[in-house]
């Protein structure tokens, strides 16, 4: 914590009006992009946030390929989209959103408070959350050792040696993070070659508290009261072996949040929704974007660019007489 | 050198602009830097908070001779952060170590539902469901500052502390409280511990959280 000591104000609301030209759902930066295009259009907008605003960006440890900004803390990318939303008089308010109804041409949003806000159009960007990696000890030693954000818990193994599992983005950028507290890092991926981009794989690479192991899978998670070893296979060799480690941290992709619109919207195979390519579902006036969006590429720049896509669209289909 | 920039300053006093009564921040420190790293900037952060509005009152207590008061708000370690009502009412809403990082905002917002009347910001049905418990319950909520999870498990807590008298609700950061997060197992933040004996791991919502707190409350 004394490297860097931040104050992130928050957003401090919890008050909403009745009823909004424009409910978005999800504090990323696809929501907050959309909350920035819909003011700018003239319209009212609300975005509900259930956790933190900036939504993934906050785990991101930095991010490189967000133009205009070299290198910028995740964090900080995401509390000046907060900024941006807010100085053009977006609302934004913390809230889970249980369920989306349709009213004729209205959407009734009800929220976890008990409270329910009315508008002519949805945005729904709620993101994915971290895929589980299925291996047994998983369950059992979760929250014991195993951890899906290292942003939040890479503390808890300071001096330590953790096992990270995948080979993507994700991996290799909170394995930099993990790196400046742990003693040792093991990363394993399935696959020969990593997904992650290049510049990631150099960093890695380069960093001597990292070993990557290729064609390497996790094949159980053991300990007592938690975590202590990992049998691993060598899948080249076919062959098994035991590792001891004191945390497990697993990467290994995502899944839509997309529960929301199982009943309003199509989903492909893997869950994600369904979308034209104005970011429009199937029901009128009700929008997906971002990550949880049936797309190639899931980044934070496509992300904003969805948003402003669905927010546009929107103000001139649904607004302009 | 100041802790909040002028960019932070800023939106603080715009936020904390809503204020509408006075709000009261006991902080039990030490100046003894062995016992409590952060103290010295806590006090400093306090300082800054009730220099951007008036309405931050904040009362410091010295622990090292001063037990009574600590015993009189159960205080078990430091640095503590009690937060009262403008008559001084303790509705049992406790900040154990920096409230920096993400949970800077949570202790902003307690700061603003206190000033409105201390209101849980609670659905009826979770209201409730609270009115009946009626045994003591503790909630401690693990976090480390970097966690954006946190602060709404943190949050919650604390509504829930605000809606029965007999519910406390801590947030304790983890890193100042090694010790007592090893005692807990916490690996995992947020780590919620109910009356030291029932636990969850993750920022559950408010429904769900209530469920657990009655779980204990009734068990």
């Amino acid at each position: 914590m004394k490297e860097r000591m931040f104050f992130d104000v928050g957003i401090g609301k919890s008050e909403i009006k009745e009823s909004y030209d424009v409910v978005i759902v999800g504090g990323g930066p696809a929501g907050l992009t959309a909350a920035i295009y819909t003011r700018q259009s003239g319209l009212s907008a609300l975005v509900v946030e259930k956790n933190l605003e900036g939504g993934y960006m906050n785990l991101t440890e930095l991010v490189e390929n967000y133009p205009g900004f070299t290198s910028i803390r995740g964090e900080e990318l995401g509390s000046k989209m907060v900024e941006h939303a807010l100085h053009f008089g977006a609302e934004l308010v913390t809230d889970n959103v249980e369920k989306i109804q349709v009213e004729g041409k209205d959407k009734l949003v009800h929220l976890s408070s008990g409270k329910t806000a009315r508008a002519r159009v949805v945005i729904v960007a709620t993101g994915s959350t971290p895929r589980k990696l299925g291996v047994p000890g998983e369950e059992q030693f979760r929250a014991r050792g195993v951890s899906y954000c290292a942003t939040c818990d890479g503390h808890f193994f300071k001096d330590g040696h953790v096992i990270v599992v995948g080979g993507g983005n994700s991996a290799f950028d909170e394995s930099l993070f993990l790196a400046k507290m742990v003693r040792k890092i093991t990363m394993v991926h399935i696959l020969e070659k990593p997904t992650a981009d290049a510049r990631l794989r150099e960093k890695v690479f380069a960093n001597e508290k990292i070993e990557y192991r290729p064609l390497t899978e996790l094949v159980r998670i053991e300990g007592n009261e938690k975590v202590e070893r990992v049998v691993l296979k060598d899948l080249k060799k076919n062959r098994e072996y035991t590792m001891d480690v004191d945390g497990v941290f697993i990467f290994v992709g995502m899944n839509p949040n997309s529960e929301l619109l199982k009943d309003l919207a199509d989903l492909d195979e893997w869950g994600y929704v369904i979308t034209d390519e104005n970011m429009e579902t199937k029901t009128p006036g009700i929008f997906a974007v971002g990550d949880v969006r049936s797309k190639g590429l899931r980044q934070i720049i496509t992300a904003a660019a969805d948003g402003a896509i669905a927010a546009s669209i929107a103000a001139r289909k649904y607004f302009e007489t | 050198m100041a802790l909040l920039d002028k960019e932070v300053s800023k939106q603080v006093k715009n936020m904390l602009g809503d204020m509408e009564r006075t709000v009261k921040v006991l902080f039990f420190k030490s100046d003894d830097e062995s016992k409590c790293e952060y103290c010295s900037t806590i006090e400093q952060l306090l300082a800054e908070l009730s220099e951007l509005n008036d309405k931050i009152s904040v009362g410091i207590i010295d622990v090292d001779g001063e037990e009574q008061e600590m015993e009189e708000y159960g205080i078990e370690m430091i640095p503590a952060l009690v937060l009262l009502t403008e008559d001084g009412k303790d509705l049992g809403v406790r900040f154990y170590g920096i409230p920096a990082g993400h949970e800077f905002s949570t202790f902003l917002q307690d700061i603003l539902v206190f000033s409105k009347g201390a209101i849980p910001q609670l659905s009826e049905e979770s209201l409730k469901k609270l009115q009946g418990v009626e045994k003591p319950v503790n909630i401690k909520v693990f976090v480390t500052v970097t966690c954006p999870y946190c602060p709404r498990a943190v949050f919650t807590a604390h509504q829930l502390a605000m809606a029965n008298d007999r519910i406390t609700a801590s947030m304790v950061e983890a890193n100042e409280f090694m010790e007592l997060s090893a005692k807990f197992g916490v690996s995992s933040v947020p780590h919620v511990v109910i009356n030291d004996e029932h636990f969850f791991v993750g920022a559950y919502p408010e429904k769900d959280f209530v469920e657990e707190v009655l779980k204990v409350a009734k068990g």
